[in-house]
């Protein structure tokens, strides 16, 4: 091994299978073998079973559809909001200064912090589920957009305004396209919080999706669901992210060496 | 006529952190004809960049005052086209979509964009790259695009800043002679920035020679040879007797300029 030297596709993917392979060997020995009382963690097979239970008999996919909204709904509400917000901050340095501060504060605020007065305002709808990821990726989100905007190339904005460009033109022809990659690598990484958003805002005052499956099966000791709701959402996590990833690579394939 | 006035320009930069002001350049006058080919030379750090800068419009003179066609510089502006040392196509646009950039700007209708960026690919060499990201090409194409991207917003002052300063030697004299070329056939303002005496002379029909930091006009050579000039010319007596010339004045400030560091 060498540093930076890259790897050939065909060993990444093996690589990448090995870790789980070896991940999930390690489970099975520990659980199979017995070294771990079965009471406090289900084994793979246990898993296996409890899973096809759910799906098949507890309609657990209309849960996992549920999360699945819940998630790109409150994300999408913050992105629609954020993202506008965190160009124009970025761009114009008065409005940076005017909303920076506060910003910067809110985003400390824990957003499980907020389940309970959000469930005194909004109850335990739908409503109140979405102002817990909003809560959660918006002011992260805006922060960084407007952090990408600022950072854009200087020597690109001043080639612009030789070239008669102005203020109106540098935002939507420089630093809007400069940033849109990164903004989307943004998306990306602010979708993976508010999965771990949603299933905290589930735990609590819930009666559906995978997060109140999870606290369900804790009451009746269920191990292998929980691990099975845990793993369902490690994979849609996947998922999503490979989509995010392709998308980008499709939509700026300037940005690519 | 004179296009292009420069008059009493200075600029001193706030001292970093309570240090004392640095002047980065004397007032400076100096008076371009229409049609002119200037080169600022002056050893690195003298401060040419930075009153080409100001002509430019993306700084701003401490005293003194630009003025293009008679109007007072207040910023930047289409009519100061401008060539930087780095490379600065817009990476997301295609070769062909950078040249557009400035007319695009303007609202050049689409059909005459086509017509121009056609034009200005050829004129520059790279036709069949039109379709090609900055980023698949050379320095040297890059360049060459920034060039035509200049262009094809037909500015009255062409201002380039060591545009071929991070070429190899072979592709910085094509790249000359290509400018050269446009210049004898177009007939532009050039106002180009370097501290390469060949290239100055080679260029040029005058030299302005900056002094090392405060930068200030040390002397204004007309280069008198014959156009269209042809590579050749680098090896005439002519030549060599302005280079030797120049290498005097100029030798005497990188001394100075490297004395201060």
């Amino acid at each position: 091994m060498r540093p930076l030297v890259p790897v050939t596709s065909g060993t990444k993917v093996a690589l990448g299978v090995a870790f789980f392979v070896l991940f999930f060997a390690a489970w099975a020995l520990a659980t199979l073998g017995e070294y771990v009382n079965k009471t406090f963690l289900a084994d793979p097979l246990m898993m296996v079973v409890a899973g096809w239970r759910l799906l098949t008999v507890h309609g657990f996919y209309l849960d996992i559809g549920v999360t699945i909204w819940r998630v790109f709904g409150g994300f999408a509400l913050a992105a629609v909001i954020g993202v506008p917000l965190g160009i124009l901050m970025g761009a114009y340095k008065p409005i940076e200064a005017f909303f920076e501060p506060f910003i910067s504060f809110a985003r400390y605020l824990p957003a499980s912090g907020f389940i309970p007065l959000l469930i005194l305002w909004a109850g335990i709808g739908e409503t109140q589920k979405l102002m817990v990821i909003f809560i959660g990726s918006f002011f992260q989100l805006v922060l960084m957009v407007a952090v990408i905007v600022g950072g854009t190339r200087r020597d690109l904005v001043e080639a612009a305004y030789t070239l008669g460009a102005r203020s109106s033109g540098i935002v939507r022809r420089v630093l809007l396209p400069a940033s849109a990659p990164d903004i989307a690598e943004t998306l990306r990484l602010v979708l993976g919080w508010a999965w771990t958003y949603v299933i905290v805002a589930e735990l609590i005052g819930a009666s559906s999706g995978i997060g109140h499956m999870i606290t369900d099966s804790q009451a009746l000791l269920d191990t292998g669901q929980i691990i099975f709701g845990i793993v369902v959402i490690g994979i849609i996590g996947l998922v999503s992210d490979y989509v995010f990833k392709t998308l980008n690579q499709r939509l700026f394939p300037w940005s690519l060496a | 006529m004179s296009r292009l006035l420069i008059e009493g320009v200075s600029r001193t930069f706030l001292g970093v952190r309570g240090g004392p002001p640095t002047r980065a350049l004397e007032p400076t006058s100096l008076t371009v004809a229409d049609n002119d080919f200037i080169c600022l030379l002056g050893p690195s750090g003298c401060g040419k960049s930075t009153l080409l800068r100001i002509v430019a419009g993306l700084d701003t003179p401490t005293a003194g005052r630009v003025l293009v066609d008679g109007a007072t510089v207040t910023g930047p502006g289409a009519d100061r086209g401008m060539v930087f040392q780095s490379y600065t196509l817009f990476p997301w646009l295609t070769v062909k979509d950078n040249i557009c950039f400035g007319p695009r700007e303007k609202g050049v209708p689409a059909a005459e964009q086509e017509r121009l960026a056609r034009h200005y690919v050829e004129r520059v060499g790279l036709t069949g790259f039109e379709g090609h990201y900055p980023k698949m090409l050379s320095g040297g194409m890059q360049q060459r695009t920034a060039l035509a991207r200049a262009l094809a917003n037909d500015p009255k002052i062409l201002l380039l800043d060591e545009p071929f300063g991070a070429l190899d030697n072979q592709t910085r004299a094509l790249m000359q002679e290509l400018l050269l070329g446009i210049w004898e056939a177009e007939r532009k303002t050039v106002l180009f920035v370097t501290h390469d005496i060949d290239e100055a002379i080679f260029m040029a029909n005058r030299v302005a020679v900056l002094t090392a930091r405060p930068g200030r006009i040390k002397s204004d050579v007309t280069i008198d040879l014959p156009h269209p000039r042809h590579y050749t010319i680098k090896t005439s007596p002519e030549f060599s007797a302005y280079k030797a010339r120049l290498t005097e004045e100029i030798r005497a400030e990188s001394i100075r300029a490297a004395a201060m560091r």
